[in-house]
């Protein structure tokens, strides 16, 4: 068999699982959309009312697309597009930094460039299946979108748009790869580039200009810069152009034979960026097993907490504009109402709403950290600090405590944020207050989710990452949406989310949040007095 | 002698397999310690059990007279450790690492004094401290772990297999190093299953296999368990007077020379035989332990590997 075919079918052996959860997810996301555009946007005149209202908030945008007009498949791209073009990006420069710049800094590439393959070949191999992977991504796309009866034309438009982002970032991703010496520092810039152009093609719909009916809006200059930018500007189901899309496949072209000009200059294993150097000696926080825990988990609580005070800034300066949805959009007000309460003001409902969402985002940047110490556990990079005089205890209980101050870090940034942003309510003091009880009332749920992992931690280590996530996501899913779904009683009270303290017509009901609370609590000291009796899990 | 280690019928077992099974060891104060095995032994299992990082299934184990499940952070303060396969933080400096491991020793209390310690390590060792522990190799990881364990004196070293990925130049710096601990009174578990450098470094040795020990002993003791090999020049007309020897084994005459091995202990009245014959170009070759290993090991190879499964 020819080396190259050879090469490739070993990339697409190793990543059957991984790509095809990312196509699959990625395309079910798409149905997903075009199936809330059926039910719940079933009405053409319900969807021009959003539309219209984006010209009062225009920030939505930027968690959105440009709108196009208020067609179903119009609508469906305005609500999904950017998001599944984000999605391409990531599934892209993931997959071009593990085949290229991960390989060779575990070595493996250096097997096979000992072959005939030499040093190119195996580049021009993941080439062939990153063009591949994003093919089937833009195909399933398109299925998508035309299995939910929208027209053909405009879903192999949205397919080819999703497809031509997902390469552009590729190409990206494969520079990353030549220019820094590690995987992490390849994908963390990946990734920052992605987010990048997400937000650049944000702020260009938000900044653009909406036209009279209020319906389309063209974007300003900074969106033309961003790769998601062009896939909108095919305008799927509406102008159906594919030539900005060749501006993609134009980048991409360029960035691949960078990365051979650098490929066929440097040494195998070599990076265009030096490794940078670090500090010869520890700083004054490295002392202690709860300051290893923190620097090890500083980065993420920080990328959390920025996220949550992002979060909460949205929540209060959105609220204003509430009595104009509820004046349009009924259906939204009805939805917002089920997840805060049935007797919440409209204001209430929706502060609540997302600071929910902030309890989930606290919740999971606990378990993170706490997940940090299974890791530690499972690399051997416990067993030298236990070794000294840190018990087990001590050493479990460190982590504990990170994982509480990236909970309350991220509950109190998203405060923060909201107290910013309600200087532009109508009322300040009061929406702030009411944004700050509804930061408040997350706590407790997030802390059980905490201790529920610590436990775990102890008593099954090796499930302690996948069974932890799932924990979060089964409880969330039921605490927000379980009476939307209509599930039975019992397990959408078994998800703590529901029994948050909601802020309802100025009261607060904090029995729910006192008992988790203690049951928090004892969690953690069970955790810690289990990790006593427990014997370091090492492998798995 | 005070004992630092000791255990007595140690058993640990995973599920179904066992790693060790019914372990004795015993290591006294001031001796640098051989544990020799062959990979997947017990050795490792051993050590995580007298780091009370594992909990033994039988038998006890007792690390300065105390049981170092239980009193395992007490312990610790007098220990030091260098894992065999040394994982360090991907973005921690390996001078950040060496650091957080002496602090957490409480090794730094005389800033000074370590700072000195520690310096002089790195020189010695030709470490770059600077660099993320992703970007080590595995000698250099190796070197970390050692910088980090002597940089702060203790008064028991365990070792497991802590030249594994070092060059030989840094091995003899290892080996001095290794003993200057040792004649600063400290007493050190060296495990191995490179034999060179337990005869270059041990007073005393333990062989274990599949979970058992089968030998203990000062190296001289372990001696006299095998023959030592002796070679002179060949000539022809002798052929017939050697063979009378008594206590020659293994008698062949190969490339101008004859070779035969003797048991040890015999090898003194061997000698005057060989003088009586005028022999020449004799050389006489004190049994090697890999002989010795071999003689445990090589029998049976494919069931200690088996047994090493776990």
């Amino acid at each position: 068999m020819n080396r190259l075919a050879v090469l490739l079918a070993h990339r697409v052996r190793r990543d059957r699982v991984q790509l095809a959860l990312w196509i699959v997810g990625t395309a079910a996301l798409a149905l997903m959309a075009t199936t809330a555009v059926a039910d719940t946007f079933g009405d053409r005149a319900e969807r021009e009312s959003i539309l219209r209202l984006t010209i009062l908030a225009p920030a939505i945008l930027v968690f959105r697309g440009t709108p196009n007009g208020a067609g179903e498949g119009e609508f469906a791209t305005f609500l999904i597009l950017a998001f599944l073009a984000l999605l391409a990006g990531l599934m892209s420069t993931f997959l071009a930094v593990r085949h290229t710049r991960g390989d060779e800094e575990q070595g493996r590439a250096e097997l096979v460039e000992a072959t005939p393959a030499g040093r190119t070949l195996p580049t021009a191999a993941t080439v062939v299946h990153g063009v591949l992977a994003n093919a089937v991504l833009g195909v399933a796309v398109a299925l998508a979108f035309g299995l939910s009866g929208l027209p053909a034309e405009g879903s192999a438009v949205a397919g080819a748009a999703v497809a031509a982002t997902g390469v552009a970032f590729f190409g990206v991703g494969l520079v990353a790869a030549q220019v820094f010496r590690t995987s992490r520092g390849a994908n963390g810039f990946s990734v920052a580039v992605v987010l990048a152009a997400y937000l650049l093609r944000g702020l260009g719909d938000a900044m653009g200009e909406s036209s009279e009916d209020g319906l389309t809006r063209t974007a300003a200059w900074p969106s033309r810069l961003s790769p998601i930018g062009w896939a909108q500007r095919a305008e799927p189901f509406a102008a159906n152009d594919l030539a900005p899309l060749l501006l993609s496949a134009g980048v991409a072209a360029a960035l691949v034979a960078l990365v051979f000009a650098f490929q066929s200059a440097r040494d195998s294993g070599a990076s265009i960026l030096p490794d940078a150097q670090g500090r010869a000696a520890a700083g004054p926080l490295l002392g202690s097993s709860l300051g290893l825990a923190w620097r090890l988990n500083a980065g993420a609580v920080l990328a959390w907490a920025v996220g949550a005070a992002v979060f909460g800034v949205l929540a209060t300066t959105l609220s204003p504009l509430v009595d104009e949805i509820g004046s349009d959009a009924p259906a939204i007000v009805e939805t917002l109402r089920r997840i805060a309460g049935e007797t919440a003001s409209f204001e209430e409902a929706f502060v609540t709403t997302f600071f929910t969402m902030v309890g989930i985002l606290a919740a999971a940047a606990g378990l993170q950290a706490v997940m940090r110490a299974r890791l530690e556990e499972a690399h051997g990079t416990a067993e030298p600090v236990l070794a000294t005089p840190v018990s087990r205890e001590g050493w479990l209980a460190g982590y504990a405590v990170v994982a509480a101050i990236a909970v309350v870090a991220v509950v109190g940034l998203a405060g923060a944020g909201a107290v910013l942003g309600a200087a532009s309510a109508d009322d300040p003091g009061a929406t702030a207050e009411l944004a700050l009880r509804a930061a408040l009332a997350q706590l407790p749920a997030a802390l059980v989710y905490l201790g529920a992992v610590l436990v775990l931690l102890v008593v099954a280590p090796r499930l302690t990452i996948p069974v932890g996530w799932a924990l979060l996501a089964l409880g969330a899913f039921f605490g927000v949406f379980g009476e939307l779904l209509g599930i039975p009683d019992w397990m959408h009270e078994l998800s703590p989310f529901s029994h948050v303290p909601v802020p309802v017509g100025g009261e607060v009901d904090w029995t729910g949040g006192s008992w988790m609370l203690a049951i928090a609590a004892g969690l953690v000291a069970a955790s810690v007095v289990g990790m006593r009796r427990r014997e370091l899990v090492t492998e798995g | 002698m005070t004992t630092v280690i000791s255990t007595r019928a140690l058993e640990k077992r995973f599920g179904r397999t066992v790693a060790l099974d019914g372990l004795d060891l015993e290591v006294g104060a001031g001796e640098i310690h051989g544990f020799l095995g062959p990979n997947g032994a017990g050795k490792s299992t051993t050590i995580r059990i007298l780091l009370g990082l594992a909990r033994p299934t039988g038998g006890e184990a007792r690390l300065f007279g105390e049981d170092p499940w239980r009193r395992a952070a007490e312990l610790h303060r007098r220990v030091a450790y260098v894992p065999g396969d040394v994982s360090l933080w991907p973005n921690l400096t390996g001078g950040e690492s060496i650091d957080l491991l002496a602090r957490l020793r409480g090794g730094t209390a005389d800033r000074r004094a370590y700072d000195a310690r520690k310096a002089r390590l790195l020189e010695v060792f030709q470490l770059d401290p600077r660099k993320k522990g992703r970007a080590y190799s595995k000698g250099n990881r190796q070197k970390v772990a050692l910088v980090a364990a002597l940089a702060t004196p203790a008064e028991l070293y365990i070792l497991d297999e802590p030249t594994s990925g070092l060059d030989p130049l840094m091995e003899q710096v290892f080996n001095r190093e290794i003993r200057r601990a040792s004649s600063e009174g400290a007493t050190v578990l060296l495990s191995s299953h490179i034999l060179s450098e337990v005869e270059a470094l041990c007073d005393r040795v333990s062989i274990i296999r599949a979970g058992r020990r089968v030998e203990s002993g000062t190296l001289p003791e372990l001696r006299h368990l095998t023959r030592s090999s002796v070679g002179f020049a060949h000539r022809p007309e002798q052929d017939a007077e050697l063979a009378a020897i008594a206590g020659v084994h293994d008698l062949v005459v190969d490339d101008g020379r004859v070779r035969f091995t003797v048991d040890s202990d015999r090898i003194a009245l061997v000698l005057p035989e060989l003088g009586r014959l005028g022999v020449q170009g004799l050389t006489v070759a004190p049994p090697s332990l890999e002989e010795l290993f071999l003689r445990h090991y090589g029998d049976d190879v494919s069931t200690a590997r088996e047994e090493a499964h776990r």
